[in-house]
């Protein structure tokens, strides 16, 4: 009974094929593609001492930042300055993906297209509210400037989007902390799966290394200690002691597959189902059933069964809790399969990138299913007995074309899971 | 002050203000009074922003209904001139 709704409503429609036709990534493994790709399964990091902030006062000295002016640099083509770093690595993100969909032919100003927009993020417009805090604390309440209210807004990123590129279906925002690309990328799935829209531009994008934002991370027990960055972010590890927060934007072009076909685009994969639940039980504390539970929806709206998996892409925090949890999770739903199924974890590499991270782990995903190859998982030397996974080593592994699991569970208690496959 | 010398200083400031407000990259070097408000990509929001950095920068309260008719950054600088910038 608790499963009906999703159930129900996906098996009473016809469903229509949806397949991905452009991909863009701003992080900290680059803004292309191959780069990023390269630095994956060379086992190379995107965690350093952080550039944005001073962190003298900070007990976090790390993150995962995109490499120095190559945001500013692709902001250039556009003719745009930097206004929001949330916001700016959206739009690197989505002049790659839609311009590897073949959708923007010529300079800026582009026509205007039908196109919806549903990106996801944790934190917003962070810097904005930082720059909007200051002023009021410095000058009080008329020292904020009258484009507060539109910098600062919970749609800026989407809305941002739509102008810039002039996408004229609708566009909104999905807030739910760690699982928001994950949760905008099914909710475009659906959009499209169900007939409410032909394309969407989708994703999640967050930009937080501003000194309020990174001092209330600093602030809670989720973060590693571990000073070193390359050591510090370690999934599924023993001796694992949390996460390291990284920037990064990721974004599809997610389109039927009839439009797909008949603009002969290049298909790059396809969502082949989405799982999402809630665990209703605590705010920051994860639980095995709702995962669970996420993980089956999605299994069972792509008609996969647990075996036929490729590989998992986890959540992996490399917190105590979430990866004992997902851990538990995966087995209750892949019993004896879970012994056969690699799980990859991507954190060690782009650092959380929280609403953006279903995206960026996402795109891995689909690169990983074009090429047959998983990238490995890094600092895993000493595995976590509780965490008792096909977890991949320090080298990248071969993997069957066949469809993959990405996982996304946030604060809040929110969980999403995208079933990926290749495209076919 | 000289009314050129005034003028030039308004100007200079406007210039500050304006790189600070663009969302947009430009050639900042050709900035002068015959600048347009469409060359500098301000729109009606963002032409706010220019109003209250003006007031926070040069201390002269502009209404948005001063501006409805000024089309250059001249035209600006006169409308502060005579505002007794």
């Amino acid at each position: 009974m608790s499963n009906s709704n999703q159930t129900e409503s996906s098996s009473s429609q016809e469903r229509r094929r949806v397949v991905v036709t452009g991909m863009g990534i701003a992080s900290a493994l680059g803004i292309d593609e191959s780069t990023v790709w390269e630095n994956l399964t060379e086992g190379r990091t995107g965690v350093g001492p952080l550039r944005a902030i001073d962190t003298s006062d900070y007990k976090v000295k790390i993150g995962a930042e995109v490499p120095e002016g190559l945001v500013e640099e692709k902001l250039k083509e556009l003719r745009r300055r930097p206004i929001d770093r949330a916001l700016d690595l959206a739009v690197v993100a989505a002049y790659s993906a839609l311009t590897q969909a073949n959708l923007l032919t010529g300079e800026a100003p582009w026509e205007e297209q039908d196109v919806a927009v549903i990106f996801g993020t944790g934190e917003g417009s962070a810097q904005s509210h930082h720059t909007a805090f200051n002023s009021f604390f410095k000058k009080g309440p008329r020292g904020m400037r009258p484009t507060t209210v539109p910098r600062c807004m919970y749609n800026a990123i989407s809305a941002g989007l739509s102008l810039q590129f002039k996408l004229t279906g609708t566009n909104y925002m999905i807030v739910s902390a760690c699982t928001s690309a994950t949760n905008a990328m099914g909710t475009a799935y659906r959009m499209i799966r169900d007939g409410y829209a032909e394309t969407v531009l989708c994703g999640g994008a967050d930009g937080f290394f501003d000194p309020f934002f990174f001092g209330v991370w600093n602030n809670i027990p989720a973060l590693s200690k571990i000073p070193d960055p390359l050591k510090a972010c370690r999934p599924f590890a023993e001796d694992r002691d949390g996460t390291v927060l990284g920037e990064g934007a990721g974004a599809f072009v997610l389109e039927s597959h009839e439009r797909a076909v008949d603009r002969d685009a290049s298909i790059r994969g396809e969502i082949l189902g989405y799982g999402e639940s809630s665990d209703a039980t605590h705010l920051t504390s994860p639980s095995v059933e709702g995962q669970a539970k996420a993980m089956r929806l999605a299994l069972n709206e792509a008609n996969v069964q647990p075996e036929e998996i490729s590989f998992i892409n986890a959540h992996g925090t490399a917190t105590k809790s979430n990866d004992a949890c997902e851990s538990q999770s995966i087995r209750a739903v892949f019993g004896d399969a879970t012994d056969q199924v690699p799980v990859i974890a991507n954190k060690s590499f782009f650092g959380h990138t929280l609403g953006a991270s279903g995206a960026l782990e996402s795109i891995v995903s689909l690169l990983a299913l074009e090429k047959g190859t998983a990238p490995p998982n890094l600092n895993l030397e000493n595995r976590d007995p509780e965490c008792n996974l096909n977890l991949v080593g320090s080298e990248p592994v071969s993997i069957k074309r066949a469809p993959a699991m990405k996982n996304s569970f946030g604060f809040g208690g929110g969980n999403g899971v995208l079933i990926l496959g290749p495209a076919n | 002050m000289s009314d050129s010398s005034k003028e030039e200083k308004i100007i200079g400031q406007l210039l500050d203000i304006c790189q600070e407000t663009s969302t947009e990259e430009r050639d900042w070097d050709s900035f002068g009074r015959d600048t347009t408000i469409e060359d500098l990509g301000l729109d009606s929001l963002t032409i706010l922003d220019l109003l209250y950095d003006i007031e926070q920068e040069i201390g002269i309260h502009l209404e948005a209904q001063d501006v409805v008719s000024v089309r250059t950054v001249g035209e600006i600088t006169d409308l502060l001139v005579a505002k007794g910038a």
